[in-house]
């Protein structure tokens, strides 16, 4: 069957159906808020309809009709399989139970170290330039889920030499550093960002550049990032969305919320009229 | 070592109470002490709103929050002044955006310097079940290798001593004072959550006094209808309060969905302090307790969102 590529496409969009490709059928993915919430969704409707979403709540395997506005909304025990408790689903995932984990952050390294704790600049920890959100269950994905995917911008002020804050793990220093500080999930297995992809390389465990997104060059890549950077042995570049991807995450994202500035303007009676077209749209 | 760690507490008389009805007012007031620590419940929804106004109303000072990720019951918390300390994994507001009064108690220390020690969510949990067991601290594979070791020197590190590999140590935690929103109760206090529980039902049992706020208060045959669903038996219960639409904005599991415009307007007022003071003085001390909160939301509204998830998740019990 021929593939039908969007004739149009944000960056957003390409990141979220990127994230989804990383998710196999049958994987227990343990998304965050936001994006990769909806390409854990984008997924099930596509290539893995047997993947089960989990999310930090306590809820498993929800097949809901409406965006997931949240790792507590409703929509993550709609139609589900399990709901429970918090320390039951993260237990299960120190067990060996997650397949894949979805993280974010605003700095990470060439180890795949993250940090979405505090942006230090002329500060400390005490006293940062800026406090981010903090851990949640971020930590705990990226040190026991079988494996991470890592979504972030590609930015200069964001790849970085040293992290100021480790908050999830990649591969530490690099080589076997991680399985020595007694970490028993896999690591970061990809870096998702709106110009390209990374990977790691198998011993060394340093970022590596697989493929670059339609428009953007290696060049354009070694810019945004302050180390040489390592290439694979065949750099490619990253397939386009389907239509069908951009449409559904259209579908399920109509007034922008996460794809766009959607919450800026959005009002009460648009809201509820958003969730009955929505719930109208999957019911068929 | 936190004060609010090590040995369990004894446990406090009015849990033998049969009738344990009171107005969140009275709860919080006989039982939210200047200087103690506090829990609630909720995960990234179903999240303590109205218990956090109502500690902000009787203008309660020098708490300690402990948390997984709080989202208005922390962020609120520290923009009123009410916390000397926190220990979080995370604070925001998710989807609607950062939380403006966390960066602002971090940054510049507006209103005031407060201590914060860094978790995770497992290990936040960890510490409440610890508490919840009786016993002073639980092993994890969770931040090994992280900065929260580094600047969370309660956190250790010690060899496995059957198979010497590395795990971190997380001390158990006793609040206070634990605040959980369920689905319904009876007047004992046996409480039933339909939806997720997150850390609710160690929360309720590691704290010394436990409140139970609940969208419905029931007989106690029905709750033995359906027994599975009681995850706080009313033996850990100090005090059940009627409170419907507590976590609005928040959603709440098989009852009301989410609020997000309205959550929007406030965290876009809560972007400057100024806003945010002036929008304390319009919803919460403009407001004499939740009933007059919800009158102010708007009782169609609050309809709206109640028979929206009826569509999505109807009751099933």
């Amino acid at each position: 069957m021929e593939i039908k590529h969007a004739p149009e496409y944000t960056p957003t969009e390409l990141m979220i159906v990127i994230s989804a490709r990383e998710i196999e059928d049958g994987d227990l993915v343990f998304a965050g808020v936001g994006n990769p919430t909806l390409g854990a969704l984008l997924a099930r409707m596509t290539h893995a309809p047997s993947s089960l979403i989990a999310t930090e709540s306590g809820c498993i395997g929800p097949s809901p009709k409406r965006i997931m506005l949240g790792i507590g909304d409703n929509a993550g025990l709609e139609n589900c399989i399990a709901v429970g408790s918090l320390w039951r689903l993260f237990s299960d995932q120190q067990r060996g139970f997650v397949d894949i984990g979805m993280v974010g952050g605003a700095q990470i390294d060439r180890f795949g170290n993250l940090n979405s704790t505090a942006i230090f600049g002329e500060g400390d920890y005490f006293t940062p330039a800026a406090r981010l959100p903090g851990s949640g269950g971020a930590n705990d994905i990226a040190n026991c889920a079988k494996r991470t995917v890592i979504s972030i911008p590609l930015e200069r002020r964001r790849f970085l030499e040293k992290v100021d804050y480790i908050t999830s793990p990649g591969f530490l220093t690099g080589g076997d550093a991680r399985a020595k500080a007694g970490l028993p999930g896999g690591g970061p297995s990809a870096v998702i960002t709106d110009k390209c992809i990374f990977r790691f390389h198998p011993e060394t465990k340093e970022m590596m550049l697989v493929s670059v997104h339609p428009g953007t060059t290696v060049e354009d890549v070694q810019q945004q990032v302050p180390w040489k950077l390592l290439l694979a042995d065949e750099v490619t570049v990253t397939p386009a969305p389907t239509a069908e991807e951009v449409a559904m995450i259209r579908a399920l994202d109509e007034d922008g919320i996460y794809t766009g500035t959607g919450l800026k303007t959005l009002t009460f009676d648009r809201y509820i009229e958003m969730l009955e077209r929505s719930l109208a749209q999957f019911s068929e | 070592m936190p004060d609010t760690a090590g040995k369990a507490l004894p446990l406090q008389d009015d849990k033998k109470k049969t009738d344990k009805r009171m107005t969140l007012h009275d709860a919080v007031a006989a039982y939210v002490q200047d200087g103690g620590s506090i829990v609630f419940s909720g995960m990234g929804g179903a999240q303590c709103v109205a218990h956090a106004y109502e500690i902000i109303r009787q203008k309660k000072k020098g708490l300690t929050l402990i948390g997984d990720s709080p989202c208005d019951a922390g962020d609120m918390l520290m923009g009123a002044g009410v916390l000397k300390r926190a220990e979080l994994a995370w604070c925001g507001y998710a989807v609607a955006g950062l939380g403006p009064n966390y960066r602002r108690i971090v940054e510049k220390k507006i209103p005031h310097e407060m201590e914060l020690i860094d978790y995770s969510n497992y290990t936040i949990g960890l510490r409440l079940m610890a508490g919840a067991m009786g016993l002073p601290f639980l092993p994890t594979r969770s931040l090994l290798g992280s900065d929260l070791m580094t600047y969370n020197k309660d956190i250790k590190q010690m060899d496995d001593p059957y198979t010497g590999e590395p795990v971190a140590l997380v001390p158990a935690v006793h609040p206070d004072v634990a605040l959980i929103h369920c689905s319904r109760a009876d007047i004992h206090g046996n409480a039933q959550i339909f939806g997720f529980t997150a850390n609710a039902e160690n929360a309720a049992r590691a704290a010394k006094r436990c409140i139970i706020t609940c969208e419905e208060i029931v007989d106690t045959d029905v709750i033995r209808q359906h027994a599975h669903a009681t995850c706080i038996p009313g033996y850990a219960v100090d005090a059940v309060v009627h409170l419907p639409f507590a976590c609005h904005p928040w959603n709440f599991p098989y009852d009301y969905a989410y609020d997000i415009p309205f959550h929007g307007e406030q965290t876009r007022a809560f972007k400057t302090r100024e806003g945010f003071l002036a929008w304390l003085d319009e919803w919460c001390f403009g407001t004499k307790d939740h009933e007059e909160y919800l009158d102010k939301v708007g009782r169609e509204r609050l309809a709206k969102l109640k028979d929206i998830e009826q569509k999505f998740c109807p009751k099933h019990w």
